[in-house]
């Protein structure tokens, strides 16, 4: 369940980051700033440079994430596949020590 | 400046740019197609395109002439609030690979509709197909506008005669099948549609004086004290946050679009996807960037430098900045340029329609048809979508990307909520979705002004045409739908006899990459408690005055 608790957890808080990462916008409609930055307007440019470097930034964690994720699914299917196995060794020889009993 | 007929003087330039474009286009499809010797090839490129070139076509595809014509001239409208509405639409991709898509990758889906088939059966998909057919066709019309507009301004011919030339020229090299399956054009037309773009944008700029030519999308600073001087309320937001609330019904939207997800399925890889979802938003938000810096220019030229563009003319911002700064051959590869974003999307589209009737409607109701009738008739489905798409376009909206933008909420209510509470949620069923996506369309559709104009939720006519109040209201009332009635109907016994629980929970955990079925996964009663109460609150907001 590890993997699996880890996989909820990291989609909906990327999915937080992402929308609001896209949404500064909104953010600002609340909460409203003065001032100038690289000579635009705050509430103008934070929005688009957050809506193309910060989605940017969040695709690459993304991309990390998500294949850490895959890897660490595999890894716990593994642990089932090969407990599986041990479990129906551990009754092919019990049954073979049955019948040798 | 007075108000005049835009147009190239010489419309030779004009066809040539355009032809050659198309030549282009034709050849690489061409080459591409001859590759393709099954299904898989024709509809997900064998899944072996690498991550860069999906990245372009992701981009590609996404990208519309709403990019060359239809933004800045709402930019024009509306000024920065529209700026903002549109810098959210990039996270469609990104969403998608992380919400749904690798998961329906490792399902091996060739379309959303073939999950919503596999995981609520055959009448929600049925369902789902056609509302798509109608998203695909209002995102047709938009395109078709701005095609019929191209060829106005190429050929200095009346609106009309554009759309029926543009349009037929089009949906004939579309039916022909010029574009099929295409990644590698889409990849070389997303190179052609930025460059043609941004570098005219440049030189726009440079005959304005703008000392950050070289690099558009974002160094137009220096232009900001005169457009405040000449404009004061430019940068102003001048709507409430609730207006901000709802541009999120947009990107739910996204992520119900069908064509958009199919990139995902095209990737060679889980890990080549989600790295052609990072060039995706390197590249969209390039061209994004640069076309908030055209909208700018635009305003910059009609309040500081006497450039004036009627209503009518709103739409041709792009070409008419083009027409008055450029030299004429610019404006003629800028025209081409838009063209070819148009044809991407419109084959797109098209395509879809062709697919959606042909393989997920009829092939399903019909499952013994022969395979050559099936194909004759997604050739026909592609033809008449075409046709319909030039009909609707006779009498347009104000604005192209009103139409698209409705298309985005319809799909955000009647496909995204099943497919993303489909993959995250077992107990999501079929009588959920119908419900669901029947409910919820009705709804959106009965308030958009273009059904019953006097039953909309704002009284704004661009906020309730591009569907944002519409969206607001009916996907929570969606998502709630699905939730409610699928969770009631697994709990009676007569219904829940009619469903394929363990089959379904088992697809969950196979597209999640699980190889054993786990009760405790993928069921959590809490968080769809909590997605109801979250999207009831929502949907109250939604119904309250928008005072606008």
């Amino acid at each position: 369940m590890k993997a699996y608790k880890m996989e909820v957890r990291f989609t909906i808080l990327l999915t937080a980051l992402f929308l609001l990462a896209g949404n500064v916008a909104l953010v600002f409609s609340i909460f409203p700033v003065q001032g100038n930055l690289f000579g635009f307007p705050i509430m103008y440019i934070v929005p688009i440079l957050s809506g193309w470097f910060g989605i940017l930034f969040l695709t690459i964690v993304a991309n990390k994430a998500g294949n850490k994720i895959d890897e660490e699914i595999e890894r716990e299917n593994g642990l089932l596949t090969s407990t599986s196995a041990e479990t129906e060794t551990g009754k092919q020889k019990k049954s073979h020590n049955k019948e040798g009993a | 400046m007075g108000e005049e007929a835009w147009q190239l003087s010489n419309p030779m330039l004009g066809i040539g740019a355009i032809v050659a474009t198309f030549i282009l286009f034709y050849v690489v499809g061409y080459i591409s197609n001859r590759k393709s010797s099954s299904v898989t090839d024709l509809y997900v490129a064998g899944s072996s395109i690498g991550p860069l070139t999906n990245g372009l076509a992701m981009a590609s595809t996404y990208m519309s002439l709403a990019t060359f014509l239809g933004i800045t001239a709402l930019i024009l409208q509306l000024q920065v609030p529209f700026i903002m509405l549109w810098i959210q639409l990039i996270l469609s991709i990104p969403l998608i690979t992380i919400i749904y898509g690798t998961s329906l990758r490792r399902m091996g889906a060739f379309s959303p509709t073939h999950f919503i088939r596999e995981r609520y059966g055959l009448s929600a998909s049925i369902i789902a197909a056609l509302f798509m057919i109608l998203v695909s066709l209002m995102y047709a019309l938009g395109q078709m506008i701005g095609i019929a507009l191209a060829f106005e301004t190429v050929l200095g011919i009346p609106y009309m005669t554009g759309l029926i030339v543009g349009g037929l020229v089009i949906v004939g090299y579309v039916t022909l099948g010029g574009m099929a399956g295409a990644s590698n054009n889409a990849a070389i037309q997303m190179v052609i549609i930025a460059l043609m773009f941004i570098v005219p944008l440049g030189a726009i700029m440079k005959a304005m004086g703008g000392s950050g030519w070289f690099f558009p999308p974002l160094l137009y600073s220096d232009m900001v004290p005169a457009m405040l001087e000449a404009m004061p309320n430019f940068f102003d937001y001048q709507f409430s946050p609730k207006w901000y609330v709802s541009l999120i019904g947009l990107t739910i939207g996204s992520l119900g679009l069908p064509h958009l997800a199919m990139r995902i399925y095209t990737a060679s890889s889980l890990k080549s996807a989600r790295t052609a979802m990072v060039w995706f938003a390197f590249i969209i938000g390039l061209v994004f960037s640069a076309t908030y810096a055209m909208g700018f220019v635009g305003v910059y030229a009609t309040e500081t430098q006497g450039v004036a563009i009627s209503a009518a003319d709103a739409d041709k911002l792009t070409l008419i900045l083009n027409l008055v700064y450029n030299p004429e051959w610019v404006t003629a590869l800028v025209i081409a340029g838009a063209i070819s974003a148009g044809l991407s999307t419109l084959s797109g589209n098209l395509l879809a329609i062709g697919a959606l009737l042909s393989q997920d409607i009829v092939s399903v109701l019909k499952p013994d048809l022969k395979v050559r009738t099936r194909v004759k008739l997604g050739y026909a489905a592609i033809f008449t979508g075409g046709i319909i798409s030039i009909l609707l376009a006779i009498n347009p909206p104000a604005f192209l990307v009103v139409s698209i933008l409705w298309a985005f909420g319809l799909a955000g209510v009647t496909n995204a909520p099943l497919i993303i509470v489909g993959v995250w949620w077992k107990e999501a069923n079929k009588f959920g979705a119908i419900a669901a996506s029947v409910i919820g369309g009705a709804l959106y559709i009965v308030v958009s002004p273009f059904v019953f104009p006097s039953i909309v939720l704002t009284g704004h006519s661009v906020t309730d045409g591009m569907g944002l109040s519409g969206a607001m209201l009916a996907i929570p009332v969606s998502f709630i739908l699905l939730i409610v009635v699928s969770y009631l109907t697994n709990r009676m016994p007569k219904l829940s006899a009619m469903l394929t629980a363990k089959e379904d929970h088992a697809l969950i955990e196979r597209i999640h990459g699980w190889k054993d079925v786990h009760p405790g996964r993928y069921n959590s009663t809490i968080g769809a408690a909590i997605t109801v109460v979250f999207f009831t609150v929502i949907a109250v907001w939604a119904v309250m005055p928008w005072n606008m």
